[in-house]
C-alpha cells in the first residue's frame, strides 16, 4: 500500500486559506474548525509538540470541547483528567479556612460542565484529533500541523497580513489567526497591541504537580471514578500579594498553585516560589498535600482579565486575534476562565475565516464579524459584565479583610466552650469590628451585588 | 553442572580490572550453584596473563593468540570467541561492558543463537536462566530482566562487583587461530588518537570531570591541577568533548563511559540525566556549580555553590595541605 | 521510535507508566539519518528509512522524512508484542535480505534501553561487514570510511559496501526539520508492510529476554549544599572530604 505517490507535485507557493500561529487551546480550536470546514491551512507551534510549552493546566469550563470533539468522554485515552462535580471556594486566614462548598451529582453526566486537564497531555491529544480532521478533509495532503517551528514575523503588505516568516522561509496565506498566547509579540508586531502593557495587568501563575497513589488521592478528596474537585483560595494564601490560590484534582496528581500580581509582588519583594511555599504551610494545604511527591514545578504569565489590557481591536485586514493573545480571560474569584475563552474565540475566528473564503474577502469588512460574534457570545458578555468583580477581587478588602473576618467569625461560631454562647450576630459584629467596619462592608456588599 | 565463561579484556598490556570484577562474581555464582568457571583471553600474548586469571578462580583458561588482536577489530574477535564457545559450550558467557564488548555482543549472540543481556549492573541465576538488573531510561530506573536459553551472553558495567581473589590451579587451553586477509572484511586504516598515558576512567579511584562551565584554558588548568594532586582521571561532559576541548574517550554519560570511582568531582556540569547516567554510582560526588538550582546538586554529596574560578584555587590549596 | 526519557515516568507495581505516552525519534537514529543526508548531499543516492513499530511510529518516520529522507518503509506491529533487540534484528534482517543497498545505518543504541545490540545482530544475520559506535562517516572510492570511537581512542576503519554501521550521537547535530521539510514529508512515499509479509518463522520473532519488572533506583542520600564565601566553603568541603568522606 502506497500512501501518496506524487512526490514532485509539492506546491509550496500555493496560498493557504489561513495560517494559525500557536498550537495552544485557541489555535487548536481554530484549526479543528478550519479542518472540519475544508479549509486549507497551516498550524504552526514553536514547541516540540503541541502542549510542550504550555505548563498551565486547570479546569476547562463549559461544553465547547464537546463541540470540537463530540463524545470526547468516550475515548479510552482522552486528554482530560477528571470531570468537576465538586467545587469549593475557600477563604483562609493564618490558621483557619471557611469554605463555600458545592457538590452535586447534577454534574455527573457528560457533556461535563468542566474537566481538569494537564496541558502538555491535553494539547497533544487535541492536536492528534485535529490531524484526524485534516486527514478526513479535502485538504488532507495540503493542510499541516507543524511543530518545533517558531513564527518570527507576520508578513504585512499595505497593512494587510499576507503570510508569515520563519527563518528565511516565507509562507503565504489569505489570513492569519494569531493564537500565540500571553507573550503576544506578534500581536504587537502587527500593531494591535501597545508595545508596552503595564505590569499591573499581568499576573504570574505558578503551579506544582503533586503525585499520590491514585487510591489515596481518591480517598483524600472523596472522588468517585473520574469525578474531581476544584478549589479556589482567597486570603492568607498569597502572603499579602494580590492574587489567589487553586487546587485541582487530576487522575493521580493534584495541581496546586497561585496566581499573583506581578507588580504587587515586585513591590513587596516576594518571589512566586516563596509565596507558594508559604501557601503550602497552611494547615489546610499541608493536610491536603501530605504524603504526596512533587513531580513538576512550572510558572507562566497569565493576564488579569482586566479589559484595559485588551488589544485595541481583535481583527485587522487578514488578521484575527484569539485566546490569550487577545487577552481573553476572566478571573473574578470563582474560577479562572482562559481555556474556554480561548476555545470559543478560536472557533468563532475560524468560522469567520470560512465566511471570508465564501465571500472571497479577507479584509476587515468581513473579519469584523468575528468581533461581533464574540461580543454576542458569553465571552465578551462576561468580560464586560464582570469587570467590576475583577477589580473588586483585587482590592485589599477582598484580598485580606474579608477572609480574615470570615475566618474569625467561623472560629467563634464553631467553638463550643461550656460557657454561655453569644448570639451569632454579635459574633459577626465583633469580627467585623476587628477586621473592617460595617460601613466598608456595606460599600463592598453593594459593589459585589452589582458586579456579580 | 554448567560452565560460566568469563571474557578477560586486555588493554594497554594489562588485564582490565572490570573483567576481573566479572570473573570474581562468576566464581562466586559458580560456587553457590555448583557450576564451573572458565575464562578466555584473546590477545597477542594471551598466555602471559593466565597466572593472574588463575588468582580469581578460573579452573580453565582458554587463550587465543595472534598478532591480529593488537588492535580491536570485530571480525577476528568474533571468529575467535565463536571458536572458544564451541569448545567450552558455556551456559553463561560474561563480559565486562567495554566499547570492544559492545562492538561484538549482538553479532556473537546472533551467530551463536544465544540470548543476550547487555550492560547489566547485577545478575544471578534463576531456575531456567539468569536474571539481571539493567539501568534503563537514561539510568533513571532499573529493569529486572530475564534471559532464557541454552546459552546466555551478559555484559556487566564496571564497578558493579568487588574483586575477590580465590586462587586455583587452572588448565590452560590454547586455541588454534588463523585468519586470512580475505576473511577480514574490514580494514583498519589508522589509530587516530589513543589516550594511552591518561588514567583509565573505568579504573580510576578519583575523577575530576569538566563541563561547559570550564570556559577557557585557565579553567582547564585548574582541572588538570586538581586531577594531578588527587591522582585522578580527567573526564568531561558532552558539552566539552563535542567542542573538542577534551578527547571524546573522556566523555562520561549515556553516550560515553559509565564510571564509579570513589570520588567524582563535577565542575561546571549542570547534571543532565544523560550525564548523570554515567556517574551516579560514584561513591562520593562533589559538585561545583554557580547555579544553586543545577540538577547536579540532586546527586551530589557535597555541593559547592559558587564560581569554579573562585572555588577551585582555595579547594586545590586546601587539598594540597591535607595531602601534606 | 523510543519513549521520551525526559517525560515524567513512574513505576506502579513493577510496571512502567509514562504519564504522557509520547514517542520520539531515537537520538542516535536521528544522527544516523543526519549523516545519511550529509552523505547523500555529497555523493548522491537515496536515503530510505525503515522502522518496525506500532501505528505511532509513523510520527517518527515523518520526522525523518521531514529532515530530508526520500522514502520510508513502516513494518507495522500491534505494539503489544514482547519483542527484544533480537526479535527486531531478525525482522530487519528478513526485510533487508532481498533488498539492495550500499550502507545500512543504525543507531548505536536505543535511548530508553541502551541495549546497543540490534546493529551488530543485523550485520551478522546478513553477513555484512560492520562497525559500531561511529562518530564520523566518509565515502571514498565506493568504500565507507568510519571513524569509530573505541575505549581509549579512535580508529579509522574502511568497509567495503554493502556494509552496516551504528552511529553515535556524537557524530553530528541532527537538523531540525524546517517548515518546507515538514510539508514535503507528507507527500513522500511510506510503504506499510506487515510482519506476516516477511514470511518469518514464529520462533524467529520470539524474544529470549524479557523485562519482568521495573523498580526505582535506590536514591542517593540527599547531600549537603554549601553556599557562601567561595574561599571558606571550598576549604570546608576539602576538609570534609578528608575527615568525613574519607576519600583523600
Ligand atoms: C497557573 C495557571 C493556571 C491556569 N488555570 C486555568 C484554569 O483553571 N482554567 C482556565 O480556563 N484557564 C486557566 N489558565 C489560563 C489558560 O492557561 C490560558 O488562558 C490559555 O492557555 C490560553 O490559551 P491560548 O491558546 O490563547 O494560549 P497558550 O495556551 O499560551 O498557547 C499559545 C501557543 O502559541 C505558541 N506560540 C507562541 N508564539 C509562537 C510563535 N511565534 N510561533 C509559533 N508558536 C508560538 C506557544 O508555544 C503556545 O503553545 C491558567 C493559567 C495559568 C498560568
Ligand atoms: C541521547 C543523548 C545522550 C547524551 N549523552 C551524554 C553523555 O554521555 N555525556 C554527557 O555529558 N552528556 C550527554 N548528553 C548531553 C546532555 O544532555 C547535556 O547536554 C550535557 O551533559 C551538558 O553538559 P554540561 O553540563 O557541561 O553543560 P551545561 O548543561 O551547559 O551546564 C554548564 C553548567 O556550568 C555551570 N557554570 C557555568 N559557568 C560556571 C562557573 N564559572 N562556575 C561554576 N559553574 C558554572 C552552569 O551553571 C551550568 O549548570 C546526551 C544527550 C542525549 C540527548
Ligand atoms: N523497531 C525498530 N525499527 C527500526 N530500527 C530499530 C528498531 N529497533 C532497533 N532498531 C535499530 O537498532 C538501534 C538500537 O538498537 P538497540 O539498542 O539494540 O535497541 C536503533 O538505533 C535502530 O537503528
Amino acid at each position: 500500500m502506497w500512501e501518496g505517490q506524487h512526490i514532485n507535485t509539492i506546491s509550496m507557493d500555493d496560498k493557504f486559506d489561513c495560517i494559525v500561529i500557536g498550537g495552544g487551546v485557541a489555535g487548536l480550536a481554530a484549526a479543528m474548525t478550519l479542518a472540519r470546514n475544508n479549509m486549507k491551512f497551516l498550524l504552526i507551534e514553536r514547541g516540540e509538540f503541541a502542549g510542550s510549552k504550555n505548563v498551565s493546566g486547570g479546569v476547562l469550563w463549559g461544553h465547547d470541547l464537546a463541540k470540537l470533539v463530540p463524545n470526547y468522554w468516550e475515548e479510552k485515552d482522552g486528554g482530560w483528567e477528571r470531570f468537576i462535580n465538586h467545587r469549593r471556594l475557600t477563604l483562609i486566614d493564618e490558621q483557619s479556612s471557611f469554605s463555600l462548598d458545592f457538590k452535586s451529582s447534577h454534574f455527573n453526566q457528560p457533556p461535563y460542565s468542566g474537566v481538569v486537564v494537564l496541558r502538555s497531555k491535553f494539547d497533544n491529544w487535541l492536536a492528534g484529533k485535529v490531524q484526524e480532521a485534516i486527514d478526513a478533509s479535502n485538504f488532507a495532503m495540503d493542510s499541516f500541523i507543524a511543530t518545533n517551528i517558531k513564527v518570527d514575523e507576520v508578513l504585512m503588505e499595505n497593512d494587510k497580513a499576507v503570510g508569515i516568516k520563519t527563518g528565511d522561509d516565507e509562507f503565504h496565506a489569505e489570513s492569519v489567526i494569531i493564537a500565540e498566547g500571553v507573550n503576544n509579540l506578534l500581536t504587537r508586531q502587527v500593531g494591535l497591541q501597545d508595545k508596552y502593557v503595564p505590569a499591573d495587568h499581568m499576573l504570574t501563575g505558578i503551579k506544582e504537580i503533586i503525585r499520590f497513589d491514585q487510591d489515596v488521592l481518591e480517598h483524600k478528596f472523596q472522588l468517585n471514578g473520574l469525578s474531581g474537585m476544584s478549589n479556589e483560595f482567597v486570603g492568607w494564601a498569597t502572603d499579602g500579594v494580590e492574587g489567589g490560590g487553586f487546587l485541582y484534582t487530576n487522575r493521580d496528581t493534584i495541581s496546586l498553585g497561585l496566581v499573583l500580581g506581578i507588580k504587587d509582588m515586585r513591590e513587596k519583594k516576594k518571589s512566586p516560589h516563596d509565596v507558594l511555599n508559604h501557601f503550602k504551610t497552611h494547615p489546610v494545604i499541608a493536610d491536603a498535600i501530605k504524603g504526596g511527591e512533587i513531580v513538576e514545578y512550572s510558572a507562566h504569565v497569565v493576564s488579569s482579565g482586566d479589559k484595559r489590557a485588551m488589544p485595541r481591536e481583535l481583527y485587522k485586514d487578514g488578521i484575527l486575534l484569539v485566546g490569550e493573545s487577545a487577552n481573553l480571560l476572566m478571573n473574578a474569584g470563582k474560577a479562572i476562565q482562559g481555556m474556554d475563552y480561548a476555545m470559543r474565540s478560536g472557533i468563532l475566528a475560524a468560522e469567520t475565516i470560512v465566511k471570508a473564503k465564501e465571500k472571497k474577502d479577507f479584509t476587515s469588512a468581513t473579519l469584523k464579524e468575528y468581533r461581533a460574534a464574540l461580543d454576542d457570545s458569553y465571552v465578551m458578555k462576561d468580560i464586560n459584565g464582570f469587570q467590576d468583580a475583577v477589580h473588586l477581587l483585587h482590592t485589599d478588602t477582598m484580598q485580606h479583610k474579608i477572609p480574615n473576618l470570615v475566618c474569625d467569625f467561623g472560629r467563634q461560631f464553631f467553638t463550643i466552650k461550656n460557657e454561655p454562647t453569644p448570639k451569632s450576630k454579635d459574633m459577626l459584629k465583633g469580627a467585623i469590628k476587628r477586621h473592617s467596619s460595617l460601613w466598608e462592608l456595606a460599600k463592598l456588599g453593594f459593589k459585589a451585588g452589582k458586579s456579580l | 553442572m554448567s560452565t560460566l565463561l568469563t571474557h578477560i579484556a586486555i588493554s594497554d598490556g594489562k588485564i582490565k580490572r572490570s573483567s576481573l570484577e566479572v570473573l570474581s562474581h562468576c566464581k562466586q555464582l559458580a560456587d553457590q550453584n555448583g557450576h564451573t568457571v572458565e575464562a578466555v583471553i584473546v590477545a597477542p600474548e594471551a598466555s602471559s596473563f593466565t597466572d593472574e586469571v588463575q588468582k580469581y578462580g578460573a579452573s580453565k583458561v582458554y587463550t587465543v593468540e595472534d598478532p591480529i588482536f593488537k588492535n580491536h577489530m570485530n571480525t577476528p574477535v568474533l571468529k575467535a570467541l565463536a571458536k572458544v564457545m564451541e569448545q567450552a559450550n558455556p551456559y553463561v558467557f560474561a563480559f565486562a561492558s567495554t566499547e570492544g564488548t559492545k562492538d561484538i555482543m549482538g553479532a556473537l549472540a546472533a551467530n551463536q543463537q544465544a540470548a543476550v543481556l547487555p550492560d547489566v549492573s547485577a545478575f544471578k541465576f534463576t531456575d531456567d536462566g539468569i536474571q539481571a538488573k539493567r539501568p534503563v531510561m537514561a539510568a533513571k530506573i532499573m529493569a529486572n530482566t530475564e534471559a532464557k536459553g541454552d546459552t546466555i551472553l551478559v555484559s556487566v558495567r564496571s564497578g558493579s562487583y568487588d574483586l575477590n581473589e580465590s586462587p586455583t590451579e587452572a588448565e590452560v587451553v590454547n586455541i588454534d587461530f588463523s585468519m586470512d586477509e580475505g576473511e577480514l572484511k574490514a580494514t583498519l586504516r589508522e589509530i587516530i588518537s589513543a589516550s594511552g598515558d591518561t588514567i583509565d576512567l573505568n579504573e580510576a579511584e578519583a575523577i575530576v570531570a569538566a563541563g561547559r562551565g570550564v570556559k577557557d584554558e585557565e579553567g582547564q588548568k585548574l582541572i588538570s591541577e586538581l586531577a594531578e594532586i588527587l591522582n585522578a582521571g580527567i573526564g568531561a561532559s558532552r558539552a566539552l568533548t563535542e567542542a573538542g576541548v577534551y578527547d571524546p574517550s573522556l566523555q562520561i554519560g549515556q553516550t560515553g563511559k559509565v564510571v564509579s570511582p570513589q570520588l567524582y568531582i563535577a565542575v561546571g556540569i549542570s547534571g543532565a540525566i544523560q550525564h548523570v547516567a554515567g556517574m551516579a554510582n560514584s561513591k562520593v560526588i562533589v559538585a561545583v556549580n554557580k547555579d544553586a538550582d543545577a540538577p547536579i546538586f540532586d546527586v551530589a554529596d557535597y555541593g559547592i555553590v559558587g564560581d569554579l574560578y573562585k572555588v577551585l584555587p582555595p579547594f586545590i590549596e586546601e587539598i594540597k595541605k591535607i595531602k601534606g | 521510535m523510543v519513549p521520551d526519557v525526559n517525560a515524567p515516568i513512574q513505576i506502579k507495581e513493577g510496571k512502567l507508566i509514562q504519564d504522557a505516552d509520547r514517542m520520539i525519534l531515537n537520538a542516535y537514529d536521528a544522527s544516523a539519518v543526519e549523516e545519511a543526508l550529509v552523505l547523500k548531499e555529497k555523493h548522491g543516492g537515496e536515503v530510505e528509512v525503515v522502522s518496525v513499530g506500532a501505528a505511532k511510529a509513523s510520527e517518527t518516520i515523518r520526522k525523518a522524512l521531514a529532515m530530508g529522507a526520500d522514502k520510508a518503509t513502516h513494518i507495522t506491529t500491534s505494539g503489544d508484542e514482547l519483542f527484544d533487540s533480537g526479535s527486531y534484528a531478525r525482522i530487519l534482517a528478513a526485510f533487508f535480505s532481498d533488498k539492495e543497498f550500499d550502507i545500512l545505518s543504525l543507531g548505536k543504541q536505543s535511548q530508553d534501553t541502551d541495549s546497543g545490540l540490534t546493529g551488530s545482530m543485523v550485520a551478522e544475520l546478513l553477513n555484512l561487514p560492520y562497525t559500531t559506535n561511529a562518530v564520523g562517516l566518509e565515502i571514498e572510492d565506493g568504500k565507507l570510511i568510519v571513524k569509530r570511537q573505541g575505549d581509549t581512542g579512535q580508529e579509522m576503519i574502511e568497509l567495503p559496501t554493502p556494509c552496516a554501521v551504528t552511529c553515535s550521537n556524537d557524530m553530528n547535530e541532527p537538523r531540525i526539520p524546517n517548515l518546507k521539510g515538514i510539508m514535503a514529508s507528507k507527500r513522500k512515499p511510506v510503504e506499510q508492510i506487515e510482519i506476516d509479509d516477511l514470511s518469518m518463522d514464529d520462533s524467529a520473532l520470539e524474544a529470549n529476554t524479557q523485562v519482568v519488572s521495573y523498580e526505582e533506583k535506590p536514591a542517593r542520600e540527599a547531600g549537603k549544599k554549601f553556599e557562601g564565601e567561595a574561599d571558606e566553603i571550598a576549604r570546608e568541603v576539602a576538609q570534609l572530604l578528608d575527615t568525613e568522606a574519607n576519600v583523600l
